[in-house]
């Protein structure tokens, strides 16, 4: 899984949540996040009540008599669901469609449990047989631009009118955290997936660090510096660290937010909808100079370029650098070498006073899309089970087995949170409606790579940050003048 | 009898070829008609684009880049994995102490995976915890404390090769022993008697007689340079670089297949490495012909 490609890193860091810990775990064997398939469905306390598969229906939760099948299943037609399994296991895969099973006596539903999705599926949507619910996440996934473009994805827009199965008099689509579906799953204005893990992406760094030494986290990217300048005397710490080898940390979490927060929705639409001259712009210089000032001023730890992800978030672990760009899977991803006293907890990323996006603005979104196939034999099958995962019932399964969160309106409530989903939280309550979304990787694969590949390069000096622009205006001139490559329109 | 030799023949081969034209040869052929199509690799749809494929292979820097990481395999590798299998096998026949536990240790490389070969060497790469800088650091070359090898553009393709080196000499070696094993001694005692040395013993009589395992190797590391794919991929975490810097054309394909889902241009450049490929064997073995000696 090396093979990264991977991965669309971009939906994973964007949107995708774990799955990028979950790649990253299944790529270096360490099974860090074994968690969720330690607790089997049965342990789940609060759920466990009810949870045992009775074929009569005495269901977990109340369910409207509206709400129990908008779309009128044939239960004797199985749903052959196809799922990714990583970081979450495929535990609360499983618990989704017993809860479907239930709902709809004498339905199958099929799990398989995959680790290489697009390897394993695609012949299957080449021959015209595709699956009727895939979890398409992980290394191996399919760029999800790629199956909207062949027609390949039923538009969810069904879903998302009908009614939410335990959240009485609403609908599917209420129920769910307001900005999180749109990250990767929305192409054209159009929703082709559910985005089913909720992650937000920030600065982490250690609290207990923090107060020992009586720091403030800066306010603005200028306050950032001059912070990274007192570490850097002080001697004992590097400023900085980066997931090295995947520099797509950097330009998806830290970059991008820049980017936003220097130019507002403006810029990051130009760059988005390819228009001429977009990264010319004023605040994308701006922005990069002030991500290329972390290098310049040497503020990154030496040796960060030769690390993966999991080695740099280990020395970061060790106190050996104080910032660390990344998503709230982080805390999943490395609980087994968290040392004790190593409180993380995510900021946003500093602005610019007198910057023309939000200030307050932050990446959160959803990850680990799943996706219905246009083609597959029982497509209601398969938008049933979308709505039984993301139900209160199984988030709150997922939050409390997988302590990861699903965007479920009201779903965790009463349930443990960790500190550092909290800390996360706290930041996008404090953004209120500025949910920052920048889609360009997502649309076009190509831009993704070259822009992680030269986000590598400024970050160790083999580019300054007026000829990373020139290179992306190049790169993204060829997208749009290539016919090849069908043009997406971002609109928010 | 002849006809009952025939049908014997027939039965014989008959298997294979039937699966030899299901899994080689009708896939080549159909993989040369896709390289002249659109096909985006999720559909039986597939349409016609023809030649422009090529043309946008020949302008693509990248896959220039690529290739040139594998030429540059191809120039380096068998020179360098021939010599060294030629002095380890040379050395280890001429029954030194402890050639028995030489020769194990240096062909064990070869019975472990790329996959293991490429995360064991990552390890030492590694800049801070890194085996290489840490002897680097005991023999006092601070300078390079730190130093990211597979994070530097510049170093990252050879620390590549180097891995490659460690991990075939072994079993070249091996070959160039069971073969210096069969030359009969006497050669070399009336080599001896006339006065040769072992310099001139080993150019004129083991390499000689040596020539069809070294051609062998040749033409193997030669195809194996063109290849790299298992241990690029590991060692740069399937990106090929940083900033592409230990590219090959294998990585490059299955990028343009499955990350921008361009399966019509990736089988283009597919039929182009198979066409090189072709010629270099075909070249490698035509330059390597010599007559072979009947002992």
């Amino acid at each position: 899984m090396l093979d990264k490609k991977r991965f669309s890193r971009r939906t994973f860091i964007k949107g995708s949540v774990m799955i990028g810990g979950a790649a990253a775990l299944a790529a270096c064997g360490a099974p860090a996040t074994t968690a969720p398939t330690a607790a089997p469905a049965a342990t789940s306390a609060p759920a466990a009540t009810t949870a045992p598969a009775a074929a009569k229906l005495d269901l977990p939760f109340p369910v409207d008599p509206a709400a129990m099948d908008p779309f009128k299943l044939d239960v004797k037609v199985p749903v052959d669901g196809q799922f990714f399994s990583g970081g979450f296991g495929d535990e609360y895969i499983r618990y989704a469609a017993k809860i479907e099973e239930m709902i709809h006596p004498g339905l199958k539903v099929n799990v398989t449990a995959l680790q290489k999705v697009q390897e394993t599926l695609q012949p299957r949507f080449v021959s015209g047989n595709p699956p009727d619910v895939i979890d398409n996440s992980g290394a191996g996934q399919f760029k999800t631009v790629d199956l909207v473009n062949q027609g390949q994805l039923l538009e969810l827009t069904e879903l998302f009118e009908a009614p939410a199965l335990d959240t009485p008099g609403k609908k599917f689509k209420d129920t769910l955290f307001p900005g999180s579906q749109v990250a990767g799953v929305v192409f054209n204005g159009k929703q082709y997936g559910v985005n089913v893990a909720y992650t937000v992406s920030g600065i982490w760094w250690s609290k207990t660090l923090a107060d020992k030494n009586g720091w403030k986290y800066p306010a603005t990217w200028d306050d950032m510096l001059a912070f990274c300048d007192q570490i850097k005397k002080g001697g004992k710490y590097a400023p900085w660290t980066y997931q090295g080898k995947y520099p797509y940390y950097m330009s998806g979490i830290v970059w991008e937010q820049l980017l936003y927060k220097a130019g507002g929705n403006d810029v990051v639409l130009k760059i988005d909808n390819l228009e001429p001259n977009a990264w010319k712009d004023p605040a994308a210089l701006r922005a990069t100079e002030a991500m290329y000032a972390l290098y310049d001023k040497g503020y990154i730890m030496p040796g960060t370029a030769g690390l993966t992800h999991t080695e740099a978030q280990a020395e970061w672990l060790k106190n050996k650098a104080v910032f660390l760009p990344c998503g709230t899977w982080l805390e999943n991803e490395m609980k087994t070498v968290t040392p004790a006293d190593f409180n993380m907890v995510m900021n946003g990323v500093p602005g610019f006073a007198d910057g023309k996006g939000d200030q307050k603005g932050i990446f959160a979104n959803g990850g680990e899309p799943y996706v219905v196939p246009a083609k597959a034999k029982n497509t209601k099958g398969g938008l049933e089970y979308l709505r039984c995962i993301l139900s209160k019932s199984s988030a709150k399964w997922f939050a409390e087995n997988v302590s990861s969160m699903m965007p479920v309106i009201g779903a965790t409530e009463g349930a443990k949170i960790s500190d550092g989903m909290k800390s996360a939280l706290a930041v996008v309550q404090n953004a209120g409606s500025a949910i920052i979304d920048v889609e360009v990787g997502n649309y076009y694969s190509k831009i993704e790579t070259e822009l992680e590949l030269h986000t590598g390069e400024l970050l160790t000096g083999k580019l300054k940050p007026a000829d990373f622009l020139d290179t992306m205006q190049k790169v993204a001139d060829g997208v749009a003048k290539d016919p090849d490559i069908p043009k997406q329109k971002h609109v928010i | 009898m002849k006809y009952g030799q025939r049908s014997f023949i027939f039965t014989f081969l008959f298997i294979p070829v039937v699966i030899y034209v299901i899994f080689v040869a009708i896939p080549y052929v159909t993989s040369m008609a896709v390289s002249f199509t659109k096909w985006r690799g999720l559909t039986m749809d597939l349409p016609f684009n023809g030649v422009n494929n090529f043309v946008k292979l020949f302008n693509d820097p990248n896959f220039w880049n690529a290739l040139g990481h594998n030429a540059i395999a191809l120039v380096v590798l068998p020179p360098v994995i021939i010599t060294m299998a030629l002095i380890f096998a040379f050395l280890f026949t001429q029954g030194i102490r402890g050639s028995g536990f030489f020769r194990i240790t240096f062909f064990f490389p070869q019975v472990m995976s790329a996959i293991i070969v490429g995360v064991l060497w990552s390890f030492i790469y590694h800049p801070t915890l890194g085996m290489l800088n840490g002897l680097l650091g005991l023999l006092g070359i601070t300078s390079l404390q730190n130093f990211p090898w597979l994070g530097d553009p510049s170093t990252v393709f050879g620390a590549i090769l180097v891995v490659t080196v460690w991990q075939a000499v072994g079993f070249y070696m091996v070959l160039f022993i069971t073969g210096m094993e069969t030359i009969p001694s006497h050669f070399y005692e009336a080599a001896r008697l006339d006065g040769a040395n072992s310099f001139m013993m080993f150019t004129r009589i083991t390499i000689p007689m040596l020539w069809e395992a070294i051609r062998t190797a040749i033409v193997f590391l030669a195809l194996g340079a063109m290849d790299m794919y298992a241990i690029v991929m590991i060692m740069t975490n399937g990106s090929g670089g940083p900033s592409r810097g230990a590219d090959v054309v294998p990585r490059y394909m299955v990028e343009a297949a499955f990350t921008n889902g361009e399966w019509g241009y990736a089988t283009a450049m597919a039929v182009v490495l198979m066409l090189i490929i072709l010629a270099l064997s075909i070249l490698s073995l035509r330059f390597t012909r010599r007559e072979t000696l009947e002992y």
